[in-house]
């Protein structure tokens, strides 16, 4: 083994108590490729970020080229050799690919940039790393392949020792996509080391020399990549057939069964599609059938083990849901806009059906633009039996159509303004007599949604920036689950993206009520595969703009998700 | 805005609640240290004569202040208001001098700020060009418009006209009134109207206020004739009590003196935040600081410093202040 050029011990990390990250270990020598692997929320991110100096570990160390810091801050990060290429990437677009390079350490000669000088080093990185753009193109210009290059370039002129990159394939096409790994495979070569952050399996059978996978903040497998299958390793991202989804994965039905598991497969197929979940929601008081099928469900972990699941799921299954499929609700035909479709899909009254696909698959496009905040181009969408083109959100709102969008800061929170404005913004109109508001109304919907959504605290007058992320999203969930609104279809874009483990539970029991008791259909999309199995009743797979699977009763399990997207690989130019 | 808590009519409450007020708004402290300083050093500032002057004057500018202050919570500007009010003025004043009624003449004016507030909205809200570069625009071009149309000063509007801004109702002075029932008025929109709320949503944060369904073009488009309403309904006062109007100097510089006092009053530039109560403030903190320094006999250009000063000192203290606080 060569030198490690990185070595992480113990790194602990948590958010008010919650523990994000647990005693994680990671070595990678100069010269190799380590894949990290991990469910949305499994201390990836939190891993990277401490690394790169955003945050302060609460305990542990990380040794960079024979040097050992207990924290770091971003600048010596950077000047410890470390370099992170994020999802969005750090270059400024109205700047030359040189200017970008040299951003904060410009070479100046007499005081004044030395442009000449820069855009002659500058072309020597961008050959190092095959860039087809010429250090005088403008950042803005270059496609986001080309731009990733010059972000490598740049951590390159940073003499970087540790390159780590975080999904760095998400936005390319499939030949870009090969290109990166080209360019990963000469930097190895080069002899860095290479943390690569990835969703994709073939990807880490390609380039990875070894594995770790992260769950719930701890090391779940670390290993060479020699040797090993594509169903060891999604078996410990989603914690193995055993321990977190005993009756679903045995239900998988791909020909690998865990031992002892013959008899509730043949069971399986007589089980309506999905419905078996929606016992726990109706009630609102997690029964054990509704445990079992969560594996989220940290609350009642005597249930999740308890191996009787087939047994309570038939005595707890709701009566009223062996009846036909209900009426659909949302009726989409051919659906097209810019980047994704023709899109097809129902969702019946009080069905839950998630949209489960890569990031650049086109799921938020699509929620989008049956909310009305993009335009389609053509389709038709239906609630009930009225066709509605909604053109703009409060066309859609009308329609009985409400979004929940992914980017809470940007799209959802008004953070100066008080939690109750902030849960109530669309139901004062409604709500207000004569045009002059009902304030005693007003706090009476806002105590009835604050306790059914489960704010904490539930204080009305306090701003909702002062909230944890989790409350925050309750809060944008009120706005449209509080009684002044009728909603009867509820689109929501990573519902918990962001969120603790708690309020994700909260934010999952409140949809599914909705859907139970009211009758909303719900369509969502994430790209957290418990996600999926935890809230859907179906899931239809997303990849290129286009709905390319349906996955739905036993077959809807994590594995089943993880293969059905990571055997998917990006169209041309999908993204 | 305070409450009607009957808790307030015991002392040791009211004390509290005033201390409360004031760390809201500091302003209230700066304002009482100034009246005191003023009263001790002229002897005549708190005369009731002195008193009405302050009021008068504060008068055009809280009827401008107000709908401004509800602009600039949405998260827009108007710098043209000073035109506006000169053109207001000249409508009306035209208009009465031509035998028309005083009340033909002040709904010309309203009629020309509606014009002028209704060009600044569709440029900002519907075409989505930045508003201080619209209004810049419009505070030069409205200007030009008034000159061309009105080339030579008016006056000697008749004894009708001269109603609007010299009668008394109940013994105040009808520009006061008119400015009470517009600062009334303005409270009771943010706090007690759904669109009061959306202004302050429209101003936090746009794309999620429309993602929320809010109509993020239609309520600003409707400040902004509101605000150009106001500044020539400012300019007909004007023009009334002064019996005379020019289209090149009336109302030249009151853009930035009423977006001072706006900003004073601890309304956010950057939108999302402010209060009529702080409004309120600021109108009376400025027309106290002109009145007052006037009656000292300070010249002119140490008013203009001082005026400065006291804006770049309430951006200070509305930048530190609630880091104070916490």
């Amino acid at each position: 083994m060569t030198a490690p050029g990185l070595s992480i011990r113990g790194l602990t990390k948590s958010f008010g108590g919650v523990r994000a990250l647990d005693g994680v270990d990671l070595t990678v020598p100069m010269g190799q490729v380590h894949a990290l692997l991990g469910h949305n929320g499994a201390g990836k991110s939190t891993l990277i970020k401490c690394l790169g100096g955003a945050y302060p570990p609460d305990a542990g160390t990380i040794e960079v080229g024979g040097v050992s810091y207990a924290r770091l801050s971003p600048r010596e990060s950077i000047a410890a050799g470390v370099a992170i290429i994020f999802q969005t990437l750090s270059v400024v677009d109205a700047l030359t690919v040189a200017e970008n390079i040299f951003l904060g350490q410009e070479w100046t000669r007499y005081g004044r940039i030395d442009r000449r000088a820069q855009e002659e080093v500058a072309a020597g990185l961008l050959e190092r790393v095959a860039a087809k753009c010429s250090p005088r193109d403008r950042v803005g210009e270059l496609p986001m392949a080309q731009r990733q290059l010059v972000e490598i370039a740049k951590a390159l002129s940073r003499s970087a020792s540790v390159l780590v990159l975080d999904e760095p394939t998400a936005a390319l096409s499939g030949t870009e996509a090969d290109a990166l790994a080209e360019r990963v495979e000469d930097l190895r070569t080069q002899g860095l080391a290479i943390v690569y952050v990835t969703h994709l399996l073939s990807e880490v059978e390609r380039l990875a020399d070894e594995v770790t996978v992260l769950r719930d903040g701890r090391v779940a497998h670390h290993a060479p990549m020699a040797g090993r299958t594509r169903r060891e390793l999604v078996e410990s991202i989603t914690g193995g057939p055993l321990e977190s989804t005993p009756r679903r994965a045995r239900g998988l039905g791909r020909g690998h069964a865990p031992p002892g598991g013959e008899g509730p497969t043949a069971e399986a197929p007589d089980r309506p599609p999905g419905r078996e979940r929606l016992a726990a929601p109706l009630g609102g008081e997690g029964s054990s059938a509704g445990a079992v099928d969560r594996p989220s469900g940290r609350e009642c972990p005597p249930a999740a083990h308890g191996g009787d699941g087939s047994t309570a799921d038939a005595a707890d299954r709701p009566p009223g849901r062996e009846r036909p499929p209900a009426p659909p609700r949302l009726t989409v035909h051919g659906l097209r806009g810019p980047g994704f479709g023709p899109v097809g899909l129902t969702v019946a009254e009080g069905e839950r059906v998630g949209l489960y696909g890569l990031i650049g698959s086109g799921r938020t496009r699509i929620l989008e633009t049956l909310y009305g905040r993009r335009p389609a181009s053509a389709g038709t969408v239906r609630v009930g039996d009225r066709t509605v083109t909604p053109a703009r959100p409060a066309e859609a709102l009308a329609a009985g159509i409400a979004l929940v969008p992914a980017d809470r800061r940007a799209q959802a929170l008004f953070p100066s303004l008080s939690a109750q404005d902030n849960a109530l913004l669309p139901s004062v109109r409604p709500l207000a007599r004569y045009g002059v508001r009902a304030l005693g109304a007003e706090r009476r919907v806002f105590d009835a949604v604050a306790t059914a959504v489960g704010l904490r605290p539930a204080r009305p007058g306090l701003p909702a920036g002062a909230f944890s992320g989790g409350n925050q999203q309750k809060l944008v969930l009120g706005r449209w689950t509080n009684e002044a609104r009728h909603v009867d279809v509820l689109l929501l874009d990573e519902p918990t993206q962001g969120v603790d483990v708690g309020a994700r539970q909260e934010i999952h029991r409140v949809v599914s009520s909705l859907a139970a008791e009211r009758g909303t259909a719900v369509l969502f999309a994430s790209s957290d595969p418990e996600e999926i199995v935890a809230l859907a009743d179906r899931c239809l797979i997303v990849a290129g703009g286009q709905v390319v699977g349906e996955l739905s009763g036993a077959g809807l399990t994590e594995q089943a998700l993880l293969s059905a997207v990571h055997d998917t690989v990006p169209a041309e130019g999908a993204a | 805005m305070t409450t009607a808590d009957p808790a307030l009519t015991r002392p040791r409450v009211l004390v509290t609640g005033g201390l409360t007020a004031v760390r809201h708004h500091p302003l209230i402290a700066v304002l009482a240290a100034m009246v005191l300083a003023f009263q001790l050093s002229t002897g005549s500032f708190l005369n009731p004569a002195n008193l009405r002057g302050i009021a008068t004057d504060a008068a055009t500018l809280a009827i401008v202040a107000v709908p401004l202050a509800l602009l600039v919570i949405s998260g827009y500007l108007d710098l043209s208001v000073g035109s506006t009010l000169a053109l207001g003025g000249l409508v009306a004043g035209w208009l009465a001098g031509h035998g028309q009624s005083p009340v033909v003449a002040v709904l010309g004016a309203l009629a020309a700020g509606a014009a002028v507030g209704a060009v600044n909205g569709a440029l900002c809200c519907y075409f989505g060009l930045s508003a201080f570069i619209v209004t810049l625009g419009m505070l030069t071009a409205v200007r030009g418009l008034a000159q061309q149309l009105f080339p030579l000063p008016l006056s000697g509007f008749g004894p009708g006209f001269a109603w609007l801004g010299g009668s008394r109702i109940a013994g105040i002075a009808a520009p006061v009134v008119i400015a009470a029932v517009v600062l009334a008025a303005g409270a009771l929109f943010l706090a007690l109207t759904p669109a009061g709320r959306h202004v302050f949503a429209i101003g936090v944060n746009r794309e999620a206020a429309h993602l929320s369904g809010i109509s993020v073009r239609r309520t600003p488009f409707a400040l902004f004739v509101v605000t150009g309403v106001a500044a020539a309904l400012a300019g007909a006062i004007k023009a009334s009590v002064l019996d005379s109007v020019v289209a090149g100097t009336s109302g030249a510089g009151f853009e930035l003196t009423v977006l001072t006092a706006v900003l004073v009053g601890g309304v956010a530039l950057t939108g999302g935040s402010g209060s009529i109560l702080g409004v309120l403030l600021g109108v009376l903190f400025l027309g106290g600081l002109q009145n007052g320094l006037t009656l000292l006999n300070v010249p002119t250009f140490w008013q203009q410093m001082a005026q400065g000063t006291a804006l770049v000192a309430g951006a200070a203290l509305a930048y530190f202040a609630p880091r104070a606080a916490r």
